[in-house]
C-alpha cells in the first residue's frame, strides 16, 4: 500500500478517525498496532511473521537484560539474531555467490549451496495451499526481500543497544514496543526512529493540535509532489537511458546521472516527508531525514544532510563504538571507511552499493582534513564547493543506480568516449529541477527565506502543487519508492 | 560521520521554525532533529482552510471557464474523435450541447459511432437525411461502450440529456460470449473499465486494484478530474505531462495546452469492405450466447434504459440489426430467440422498441457494424416506424417524411 494511492488515503482516513476517537484510551496502542500490521500485511501477510519474530526477540532480550547481570550476552543475542535475520533474507545469495567465485578462483573444488527457499519442500507446500485458497501470496524466498526489513531491523536493534547503554528505559508494554517497531508511516522506508524519540512519544498522550494537523498536511503535500511530480517523472528518463546505456551518447548519460541524483533525492525525501506528515497528523514528531543535501559544501556536510536517520544510526552504533574520531589518524580513517562500506552494503547485496560506499569513504578520507582548513572554509566560494560536492555525489550515484561494476563502467566510459548526441532531456524536467534548486538556495538565504515565508507565497505554492498533481499527473501511475527495495 | 552539530545557518532556521510553531516538546532531544522540515511550505490551519476554499473554487471554475474558451466544432455529424473515446468530459459537453439544441440523441456503442464510415455516413447522419434535414440527430455513440460502460456513461456524464428524445441502440454482441458479458475475464481486459460499476454489482471480469476503483469513482464524480483527463487525452496524446514531455523534450507544454477544437479527421477507421470480402478473412461464427436472465450486460442495459426514463427521456430502443449472415445456423437460432426476448421484455416494461430487419450481407463490415449503405437503409426503415414517429421530435420527422 503506497502512500500516494487512493487505497492508502481510504486506509488512513479510517485509521485516523479511529485513532482520534481512541486517543488516550487503552485501545489506542492496539489500534495503532493493528493498523500498522494491516498496512504491512497488505504487501504479504507472511511478512508479519518476520516482524513479529524480530519484535518479540528484541523485546525478550531487553526484558532479560533488565533482570540479568549478563547484559552483554543478551545484547549480543539480540544483535546477532537481528543480523542473522537480515543476513539470511538479504545477503545469503550474495555471500554464497561470492564465496563460490573465490573458491573457484582459488581452485578449491567446493561450492556453497545457494538455497533458494528456506525449506524448499515446505514453502512449496505452503505456496500451493495459499494458491488453492485463492491467495496470491508466497512465502518470502530469496528473490523476495521483505519490504522494509533493513529499516525495522535497525530500529529494533537501536532499542536494545540504547537500553544496554542506559540511554532509555525498558518499555513495559509489548504492544507499545511492537507499535514502535512497526509504526506504519515510517515502517517500510524510515526515518529509522530511536526509542528515545518515537517510543517515548508513544508512551505520552500529547494533545493533537491544529498545528499538528496543518503541519502534517503541509509535509504530506510537499512529499507527494516530490514523489509523484518529480521523482517519478525523472525516473522515466533515467530508466530509459540506464536500461541500455550503450545506445546513448555522453550528454544523455551525463543528464541521466544528473537526473538520478535528483530522482533518488525526491523519491526518498518525498517518502520521508509523507511519513513525517502522517506521523505529525497523529501528534508524533518523526526525525528530520533530509536537509537539502545538494546544498552541502563538503562531503561531511552532505552526510549530515542525507538520510540523517541512517547516517546518525551508523555514527552512534558503528562509528563511535569503533572509536570514532578519538583515535589515531589511521584508526579514524579505518573507522570511516568501514562505516561507509557497511552503509553501502546496508542498501543491498550488490557490488555496486559496496563501490558506492567505498567511493564515499575515499571521498571523505581525502577531504576530511581539507574541509577543516581555513583555506577551504573561508576562501573557496560556497557555490564552487557545493558544485564540487554535487558532482562527486552524482558520480558515485552511477554505481548505486547501475548496480554492477560492468554497467557502471560502460556508462563512465561512454561519458568520455561516445561524443555528442541529442540527449532528448525534457526542458520541463530541467526547469523543474532548477526551480527546486533555486528554492533551496532561497530557503537558506536570509532575503529568500523572507519571501518564501510570506503567507501568500506558501498558499500559492500549495495550490500550485495540488492543481499540478490533479491536472497533469495520470491517476493510477503510482510507482513504488526506490528505498522500499532496501 | 563526525559528531558535529549542524552549522550555524541551520540553527538559525530551527529557531525561526520554532518561533513559528510555538514550543516544541521534543525539540530538545539529544542528537535528534525533529523540526518541521527543510522547506517553508508550512501552512497554518487557517491557511489550509483558505487553500482548500481556493482549491474548491479553482476546481469548480476551471472546467466551466475552459468550456467557454475551448471551441467545440460540433456541427452536423459531429462525433467524438476516435482518439478521444476515453474523454468523457468531451462526451459530456457534446451531450450538453446536443440536448440544448433539442437534437434527437442517438446513443450507443461503435455501431452508432461508425468505424467503417465517415462522419457523413453514420446512422445519425442518414436519419437526419431521411427526414429532409428538418431535425438534427446527434451522434452520441462511443467506441467500445458496452452496456456496463454505457450505464456508467449515462449515469455519470449524461445528466444533461434529461428530457430529450433518445434512440438507444441495443447491441446483442455484448452477450455473445461469457467474456463479452464480463462474466469471464479476458487477458486484454475490456473497454472503458472506468465507466463500469466499481464496487457493486460485482463484475467477475473486472480485476482492478482498490486504488484504481476509488480513483475511478472520484473521476466520475468530480468534474475537475474529468476535465483534467480531457486535457491529457486531447492535448497531451493521452499521456500525463511528464510522459508527454519525454516524447516532446524541446516543445513548450504551454503551447500544447492551448484551447483548440477537437475535430476528428474525416476518415474511416476500418476499410469499408464487407465482412465477406476474401481479403478480410472473416468466417462464419458460432457464438456462446448468454441467456438474458444470467447476463450482466443485459442487466446493465436495462439499468441504462431505466436511468434514461427516470430522467424524463423518451426512449426508443433499436435492437440490432446484428449480422445474421455471419452466424452458424445454431447460433442464429439462439440469437433470434434472444433478440425477440429482449424486445418483448422491453415492451413489457413500457419501453418503445424497434427490431430492424437484417440488412443484406454485403452491407455489413463485421458481426454488428453496417457499412454506409447499410446505415442508410437502416435509417430509412427507422424513420418509418411508429415508435420513432411517436416521439415528439419524431412527429416532426414523420411530418417531414410525409411532406
Amino acid at each position: 500500500m503506497l502512500f500516494h494511492t487512493w487505497a492508502f488515503v481510504a486506509f488512513f482516513l479510517i485509521v485516523y478517525a479511529g485513532f482520534r476517537l481512541l486517543r488516550g484510551t487503552r485501545a489506542e496502542m492496539p489500534w495503532l498496532l493493528g493498523a500498522s500490521y494491516l498496512f504491512y500485511g497488505a504487501w504479504n501477510p507472511l511478512y508479519l511473521v518476520l516482524i513479529l519474530y524480530t519484535t518479540s526477540v528484541d523485546y525478550y532480550a531487553v526484558t532479560r537484560m533488565a533482570r540479568s547481570r549478563r547484559r552483554g550476552m543478551w545484547l549480543a543475542f539480540s544483535v546477532v539474531n537481528s543480523l542473522l535475520v537480515l543476513g539470511f533474507f538479504k545477503y545469503r545469495h550474495f555471500a554464497a555467490e561470492n564465496i563460490n567465485l573465490l573458491l573457484d578462483w582459488a581452485g578449491v573444488p567446493l561450492a556453497v549451496p545457494v538455497v533458494n527457499e528456506l525449506l524448499p519442500w515446505l514453502t512449496a507446500d505452503i505456496n500451493s495451499s495459499l494458491a488453492a485458497m485463492g491467495l496470491h501470496y508466497t512465502v518470502p524466498g530469496l528473490g523476495d526481500l521483505p519490504v522494509g526489513i533493513s529499516f525495522f531491523t535497525f530500529q529494533s536493534m537501536s532499542y536494545t543497544i540504547d537500553f544496554y547503554r542506559g540511554h532509555c528505559d525498558r518499555e513495559p508494554s509489548f504492544i507499545r514496543y511492537a507499535t514502535f517497531v512497526s509504526f506504519f508511516p515510517q515502517l517500510v522506508a524510515g526515518p529509522i526512529e530511536r526509542s528515545t524519540n518515537l517510543l517515548r512519544q508513544l508512551g505520552q498522550v500529547q494533545p493533537i493540535t491544529r498545528t499538528d494537523v496543518a503541519d502534517g498536511l503541509s509535509l504530506f503535500l510537499v512529499g507527494l509532489f516530490k514523489k509523484v511530480a518529480l521523482a517519478d517523472y525523472l525516473a522515466q528518463y533515467v530508466d530509459k537511458v540506464y536500461a541500455v546505456p550503450g545506445n546513448w551518447h555522453a550528454p544523455a548519460l551525463v543528464l541521466a546521472t544528473f537526473a538520478f541524483s535528483w530522482q533518488i533525492y525526491f523519491d526518498f525525501s518525498g517518502y520521508t516527508d509523507m511519513a513525517r506528515g502522517l506521523g505529525r497528523m497523529m501528534g508524533f514528531r518523526l526525525m528530520l531525514n533530509f536537509n537539502n543535501p545538494y546544498l552541502a559544501d563538503s562531503l561531511g556536510d552532505f552526510w549530515r544532510r542525507w538520510h540523517i536517520s541512517l547516517s546518525t544510526w551508523f555514527r552512534d552504533y558503528v562509528y563511535i563504538p569503533m572509536g570514532g574520531s578519538r583515535r589515531s589518524t589511521w584508526a579514524i580513517y579505518r573507522n570511516m571507511v568501514l562505516t561507509m562500506v557497511i552503509s553501502g552494503l546496508w542498501h543491498g547485496a550488490e557490488w555496486g552499493f559496496v563501490i558506492w560506499g567505498l567511493l564515499h569513504a575515499a571521498g571523505r578520507a581525502a577531504t576530511r582534513k581539507l574541509e577543516q582548513t581555513s583555506l577551504y572554509r573561508d576562501r573557496v566560494p560556497r557555490p564552487l564547493k557545493q558544485a564540487l560536492v554535487f558532482a562527486f555525489v552524482t558520480f558515485a550515484w552511477i554505481f548505486f543506480r547501475a548496480r554492477s561494476w560492468s554497467k557502471a563502467w560502460t556508462i563512465i566510459e561512454r561519458i568520455f568516449t561516445s561524443g555528442w548526441g541529442d540527449p532528448q532531456f525534457p526542458i520541463l524536467a530541467m526547469a523543474m529541477i532548477l526551480a527546486i534548486w533555486a528554492y533551496q538556495h532561497a530557503y537558506e538565504s536570509r532575503w529568500g527565506r523572507g519571501i518564501l515565508e510570506l503567507a501568500a507565497v506558501r498558499v500559492a505554492a500549495a495550490i500550485a502543487m495540488a492543481v499540478y498533481l490533479a491536472t497533469f499527473i495520470a491517476p493510477g501511475a503510482a510507482q513504488a519508492f526506490i528505498y522500499f527495495q532496501f | 560521520m563526525d559528531n558535529k552539530d549542524h552549522h550555524g545557518q541551520e540553527q538559525t532556521g530551527r529557531r525561526a521554525v520554532r518561533g513559528a510553531a510555538g514550543a516544541d516538546p521534543t525539540m530538545s532531544l539529544p542528537g535528534l532533529d525533529v523540526r518541521f522540515g527543510s522547506n517553508v511550505v508550512r501552512l497554518s490551519a487557517w491557511q489550509w482552510l483558505v487553500t482548500a476554499l481556493l482549491l474548491v473554487l479553482v476546481m469548480s471554475l476551471v472546467p466551466s471557464i475552459w468550456e467557454r474558451i475551448e471551441p467545440l466544432e460540433d456541427g452536423a455529424d459531429f462525433r467524438i474523435p476516435y482518439e478521444l473515446s476515453y474523454d468523457y468530459w468531451l462526451y459530456q459537453r457534446h451531450c450538453r450541447r446536443s440536448a440544448g439544441r433539442g437534437d434527437v440523441l442517438v446513443v450507443g456503442d461503435s455501431v452508432i459511432w461508425g468505424p467503417y464510415v465517415t462522419r457523413q455516413e453514420t446512422l445519425p447522419h442518414y436519419l437526419a437525411a431521411a427526414t429532409g434535414g428538418c431535425r438534427r440527430f446527434a451522434n452520441l455513440g462511443l467506441d467500445g461502450a458496452h452496456p456496463a460502460a454505457l450505464a456508467g456513461l449515462v449515469n455519470s456524464y449524461g445528466a444533461d440529456i434529461a428530457g430529450c428524445d433518445v434512440i438507444l441502440h441495443c447491441n446483442l454482441l455484448w452477450i455473445s460470449s461469457p467474456e463479452h458479458d464480463l462474466r469471464k475475464a479476458r487477458p486484454a481486459g475490456f473497454n472503458h473499465p472506468a465507466l463500469v460499476a466499481q464496487f457493486y454489482p460485482d463484475i467477475p471480469a473486472y480485476d482492478e486494484t482498490l486504488s484504481r476503483r476509488i480513483g475511478n469513482v472520484l473521476d466520475r464524480n468530480v468534474t475537475f478530474f474529468a476535465w483534467a483527463n480531457h486535457m491529457r487525452a486531447s492535448r497531451l496524446g493521452g499521456h500525463d505531462l511528464p510522459t508527454w514531455s519525454l516524447d516532446h523534450p524541446y516543445d513548450n507544454p504551454g503551447l500544447a495546452l492551448r484551447p483548440t477544437a477537437d475535430v476528428e479527421a474525416d476518415k474511416r477507421h476500418h476499410p469499408p469492405l464487407p465482412w465477406s470480402d476474401p481479403s478480410r478473412g472473416i468466417r462464419r461464427q458460432a457464438y456462446d450466447w448468454t441467456d438474458l436472465e444470467q447476463s450482466l450486460q443485459w442487466r446493465f442495459f436495462q439499468a441504462t434504459v431505466a436511468a434514461l426514463k427516470e430522467r424524463g427521456n423518451r426512449v426508443v430502443v433499436v435492437v440490432g440489426p446484428f449480422n445474421e449472415h455471419m452466424m452458424e445456423a445454431e447460433s442464429l437460432a439462439v440469437y433470434r430467440r434472444l433478440r425477440d426476448q429482449a424486445a418483448a421484455r422491453l415492451r413489457q416494461q413500457g419501453v418503445a422498441c424497434c427490431v430492424p430487419p437484417v440488412l443484406p450481407s454485403e452491407l455489413y463490415g463485421d458481426a454488428s457494424h453496417p457499412l454506409a449503405r447499410g446505415y442508410r437503409q437502416l435509417a430509412e426503415w427507422l424513420v418509418r416506424q411508429k415508435e420513432i414517429a411517436d416521439l415528439p421530435a419524431g412527429r416532426q420527422v414523420a411530418d417531414s417524411v410525409g411532406r
